[in-house]
């Protein structure tokens, strides 16, 4: 749900404390060191416990179990049914997933590009100490704790064929309600993603700008260059890794759409904005096919993690 | 991590080569007013068309501030359950947050500064999970706390969601870097590991409980899956659950936008107060918005 990692989560574990090192033994009062030792070490163990226990219940077991029922069919009075691969047969068989898969990628495709380019353009704009910047802030960052089922409602009436949206699009005769179209329902739903996102990526890039270092800008703007060049040699290296951990967790969510297709348009018109977590949604609790939701969702955790993969290989061939 | 909060803030020099010259000023303030009233439209479209209720509501005459009326107001506050679905939003995000701070911290704690059996597995079980998206465990979720009994009850609504790994990295990561003097001088004083806890751990995370608090509240108010499918019965829906649910039913638009307003003023104001907190948790520990 919100668990995706944040920059500075270590992936690997930190070397132990010394926490019962001799000098704290010293410490505490004269007791012998080993039992102090336990006495901490059981202190931890309980201070830990609550979590963990609802770890193991609620996202281990889960995860394990919902890996475990995609191999199975299961209705919720309660039978089982072994199924080995059938549900994954049923899957790629399936032109509604097929759908679903075209939409979900094609909304990637299209929302994590265009979500980065404005984060970063907008955090160059506003980087600089200007009256108002924390303003504009401010401003390009409310989106982002919008909830798009709150804010869906004007989103329909906007994108709506009485709405601001046709009245411009006229001109160009692309009048009407978008929402109608099974092709253009994705633009919209990229427009309404960027528009949500692009504020979180501009604080992350705004963050990683303070560490470009002053001179270095300073020097090449003295050796005369333009913008572009200061922007591409100097100020974009030093956003890479930013711009890799915005790139994994923009893709990760851009996967799980699913939302603002509830509100918007139900995945019509003609299945064409049915994301693969709104087929999650549909086939596991509208038509309680458990198992093939439980699929459904080990397809979606398979590609969170193959982007990953991806992504990482191809930051890190450029370096 | 948190301490270091206050690089966000612009640094202000003396006017530098890098420095905007005031015409550049004057042109970024114009073009950054137009995208931020674009950013802004839908929102006050909001209010305009809420306030709108008789209006064929073409655009734009639709749209300007005048021939206002609290009429749909009065009609979604009367005629639906948005008070109970209010309600129900304070009581899942304000228990979530109560919860996943004290669990979180104390799972912090633990694997910051204390030595344990088990402590690796534990870890590594948390961190294993980052990449595995929610929805993977939706179903078996589900259909556990169906067989419990806990479809359509808070408590069913509100544990998973207090099992969160990022509140637990973000709160080891904090405490790693408090002093280990600070506890031992109290457990040489005597005070017990609750007492240590409660009364030195915890007021010392002030700015990292404000933070995460904040995010946590966000997440569950404006948490939409979850609940949709954990409640059954509108009397136990959320915020978002209801105003999704009044648009499959037939009331205007001016209705369903009212009752959007209404759920989104809580946490506009909460950002209002508690905007800094937001922006620099998210620029210094990148958490999720």
């Amino acid at each position: 749900m919100k668990t995706i990692g944040s920059p500075d989560t270590p992936t690997q574990p930190r070397p132990e404390m010394p926490a019962a090192g001799p000098d704290r033994a010293h410490a505490a009062a004269g007791a012998p060191k080993r039992t102090v030792q336990r006495r901490e070490a059981r202190i931890g163990f309980y201070f830990a416990l609550p979590a963990f226990l609802l770890f193991i219940a609620f996202r281990f077991g889960p995860a394990i179990a919902g890996v475990a029922l995609s191999f199975f069919d299961y209705d919720i009075s309660g039978t089982l049914d072994w199924q080995g691969v059938s549900n994954f047969q049923h899957m790629v068989g399936d032109p509604v997933f097929w759908q679903a898969m075209r939409v979900t990628l094609l909304y990637s495709i299209l929302e994590v590009p265009l979500t980065l380019t404005a984060s970063v353009l907008m955090a160059l704009a506003v980087r600089r100490g200007f009256r108002g910047s924390r303003f504009f802030r401010s401003l390009f960052f409310l989106p982002v704790i919008t909830s798009l089922v709150l804010a869906g409602s004007i989103f329909k009436w906007i994108f709506s064929s009485d709405g601001p949206w046709s009245t411009l699009m006229t001109p160009f005769g692309l009048g009407g309600s978008w929402l109608n179209s099974p092709i253009l329902v994705i633009p919209v739903i990229v427009i309404i993603g960027v528009w949500s996102r692009f504020g979180y990526g501009m604080l992350i890039v705004i963050a990683a700008l303070q560490d470009v270092p002053r001179e270095l800008e300073e020097a090449a703007l003295m050796d005369g260059a333009g913008a572009w060049p200061r922007f591409r040699y100097i100020v974009l290296p030093h956003l890479k890794p930013v711009l890799y951990f915005l790139i994994v967790i923009e893709t990760a969510g851009s996967f799980q759409v699913f939302d603002l297709v509830y509100v918007l348009t139900q995945g019509g018109p003609a299945r064409g904005s049915y994301s693969l977590v709104y087929m999650l949604y549909d086939q596991g609790f509208r038509y309680s096919n458990f198992g093939y939701g439980a699929a459904i969702g080990v397809m979606l955790f398979l590609m969170t993690l193959a982007a990953a993969l991806i992504q990482r290989r191809a930051m890190g061939r450029d370096k | 991590m948190i301490q270091t909060s206050s690089s966000i803030r612009p640094r202000r020099r003396a006017f530098g080569a890098l420095e905007p010259s005031p015409i550049g000023v004057v042109l970024r303030w114009i073009g950054l007013s137009i995208l931020a009233l674009g950013c802004f439209f839908p929102f006050y479209a909001m209010v305009m068309l809420s306030l709108k209720p008789n209006l064929a509501l073409h655009f734009p005459a639709s749209l300007m501030p005048w021939n206002l009326s609290p009429e749909s107001y009065k009609q979604v506050l009367v005629g639906q359950d948005v008070l109970v679905w209010l309600g129900n939003s304070l009581i899942y995000s304000v228990t979530s947050v109560v919860g996943v701070l004290l669990i979180a911290s104390m799972a912090g704690y633990a694997f910051a500064k204390k030595r344990f059996r088990g402590k690796e597995v534990m870890f590594w079980s948390f961190l294993s999970m980052v990449m595995v998206p929610f929805h993977v465990t939706l179903i078996p979720t589900f259909i556990v706390l169906a067989k419990l009994g806990g479809v359509d009850t808070y408590w069913g609504l509100i544990l998973p969601s207090l099992a969160n790994a990022q509140a637990v990295f973000l709160m080891r990561q904090f405490i790693q870097g408090l002093p280990d003097e600070l506890f031992e001088a109290a457990s040489i004083d005597g005070a017990g590991p609750l007492r240590i806890f409660f009364t030195i751990v915890l007021p010392l995370c002030k700015p990292v409980l404000a933070t995460l608090g904040i995010f946590v509240f966000l997440w569950h108010w404006n948490d939409f899956l979850w609940p949709l499918i954990m409640a059954k019965s509108s009397e136990m829906w959320t915020l978002t659950v209801g105003i999704a649910s009044l648009q499959q039913q037939t009331v205007t638009l001016s209705v369903m936008l009212a009752g959007s307003v209404v759920a989104l003023v809580p946490i506009f104001f909460a950002y209002l107060i508690a905007q800094r907190y937001v922006q620099e948790g998210v620029a210094t520990t990148g958490i999720k918005g």
